[in-house]
């Protein structure tokens, strides 16, 4: 941790803290159908950042007056294990755990056909190995590529990326030591790439109406980029069968 | 044994992984299965394959829950006895009913039956008719987009299986074989080999050199 008064050059000659340019993206890996017990699973290795992703469903909705007759629901479980950040993190579920929950099981339901399973939940479950900034979007991306391994009829695959300001400088996906930034600011940002729709946007921080315009364009962008991994991940299994021929 | 499975596959030989919201094709097509339109263009809502050169729009999947459909054919097990029927488990969301003067006998829980579908209402029920009666063998479990392939076309795939093996098996739609004698282990083997190569050609010659004993690759 920088001292109070020391000033950190977020941005130093076009490079970043970690030597990235300001519209690069941490290294990513990602890899599909990696749980045989689950309907679709998916493992996401972003940066420091390690996430698994596990897909139930369409299945019965139970306790019954949760279900909805018209279309299914989407329950999305975010959790940060014990260990993933350098202070033990109490297991028990707290606000913020409850709130990503929420706004990424949103966003997902966009991007599913719920008609088709009225009565009916997809539960989805990720769990935050290891963290290091930008953990809701990678669990977003890693659902996502469950979700199209479970075989759920989507629209489009759901692809985000974390956008923001540091040092005074509007740079895409932020790490730890840019979130931190005394006048940093962190939106995790998550579109439908083919509509550009966007299904999550949140914001801490203050922004020129100037910088926001610069940051969405970043951002989406960068969501184009993740969407073509996502994009490679999922037919890497079928190419890999295929060569072995 | 009693199948009567609709081939969907498309026959054209140029072949397209598509993924959730890839473009299938721009042109005015038929539209088939696990596609949708939006603004006039043709989108795929599941991983799969499409066919660009074929007159049908339409993607194969590589996965799914398997959705009931009305003359479908059936593995099922019995989970439950209730008023003046049974209920069966028959890998779908929900469990389907069955009246118990369907059958001549008296069925347990854990009993295979295999089934046809009469009807499917409105939040994907199923209701069964025409149920028989499955001693011993065992249940081996597929994924149910993989089940046309294993069928093949008229048959092909499974008159294959049934002569290579040596198994007595009937493929349910949902996803479940039931297999008895002859030799299930290489059965098995062969079928997570239709299950890895599902997407790609000429599956039925591998799997019949696979099962005569000469080594693929």
């Amino acid at each position: 941790m920088p001292k109070k008064d020391e000033k950190i050059e977020y941005v130093k000659g076009g490079k970043r803290l970690d030597g990235r340019k300001v519209d690069e993206l941490r290294p990513i890996k990602m890899e599909v159908g990696v749980l045989p017990r689950a309907d679709g699973s998916a493992y996401i290795e972003w940066g420091q950042n390690k996430i698994i992703a596990g897909v139930m469903g369409p299945r019965e909705a139970l306790p019954k007056h949760t279900q909805n007759p018209y279309k299914a629901r989407v329950s999305y479980t975010y959790r940060m294990a014990t260990f993933s950040v350098p202070d033990r993190k109490n297991p028990r579920p707290a606000r913020r755990e409850i709130e990503i929950s929420k706004v990424s099981g949103e966003a997902l339901e966009r991007a599913i056909f719920l008609e088709r399973f009225p009565n009916t939940t997809i539960d989805v479950f990720v769990e935050i190995l290891d963290s290091n900034a930008g953990t809701r979007v990678a669990a977003l991306v890693a659902a996502s590529l469950a979700l199209a391994d479970a075989g759920l009829p989507m629209r489009d695959l759901v692809s985000a990326v974390g956008v923001g300001k540091a040092g005074g400088e509007i740079i895409l996906d932020l790490n730890k030591d840019e979130e931190d930034a005394p006048d940093a600011v962190d939106i995790p940002l998550a579109i439908l790439p083919r509509t550009e729709e966007i299904v999550l946007l949140q914001m801490d921080g203050l922004l020129t109406k100037a910088e926001w315009a610069k940051s969405l364009k970043l951002g989406i962008e960068g969501c184009k980029q993740i969407h073509e991994m996502q994009r490679q991940a999922l037919r890497k299994k079928f190419a890999e069968a295929e060569a072995k021929r | 044994m009693m199948e009567k499975e609709v081939e969907v596959e498309v026959e054209h030989k140029q072949k397209k992984v598509v993924v959730p919201g890839d473009l299938v094709t721009e042109g005015r097509k038929k539209l088939g299965q696990n596609v949708f339109t939006e603004n006039g263009k043709v989108y795929s809502e599941a991983l799969g394959i499409a066919y660009p050169n074929s007159d049908l729009a339409s993607v194969v999947a590589f996965s799914g829950r398997y959705i009931p459909k009305r003359g479908d054919l059936l593995v099922g097990i019995v989970t439950r006895q209730t008023v003046r029927g049974y209920l069966a488990d028959i890998n779908s969301i929900y469990n389907s009913y069955f009246a118990d003067d369907e059958v001549r006998e008296r069925l347990e829980r854990g009993s295979v039956i295999s089934a046809k579908v009469s009807e499917v209402n409105e939040v994907n029920e199923a209701s069964l008719f025409d149920i028989r009666v499955f001693y011993g063998g065992e249940i081996i479990s597929v994924s149910p987009a993989k089940v046309p392939r294993i069928v093949g076309k008229n048959g092909s795939m499974l008159s294959v299986l049934k002569e290579g093996t040596g198994c007595n098996l009937l493929v349910g739609r949902n996803g479940w074989v039931w297999v008895k004698d002859g030799d299930a282990k290489k059965l098995v083997a062969a079928i997570r080999l239709i299950e890895a190569e599902s997407h790609l050609d000429n599956l039925t010659v591998k799997v019949e050199e696979f099962l005569k004993g000469k080594k693929v690759k």
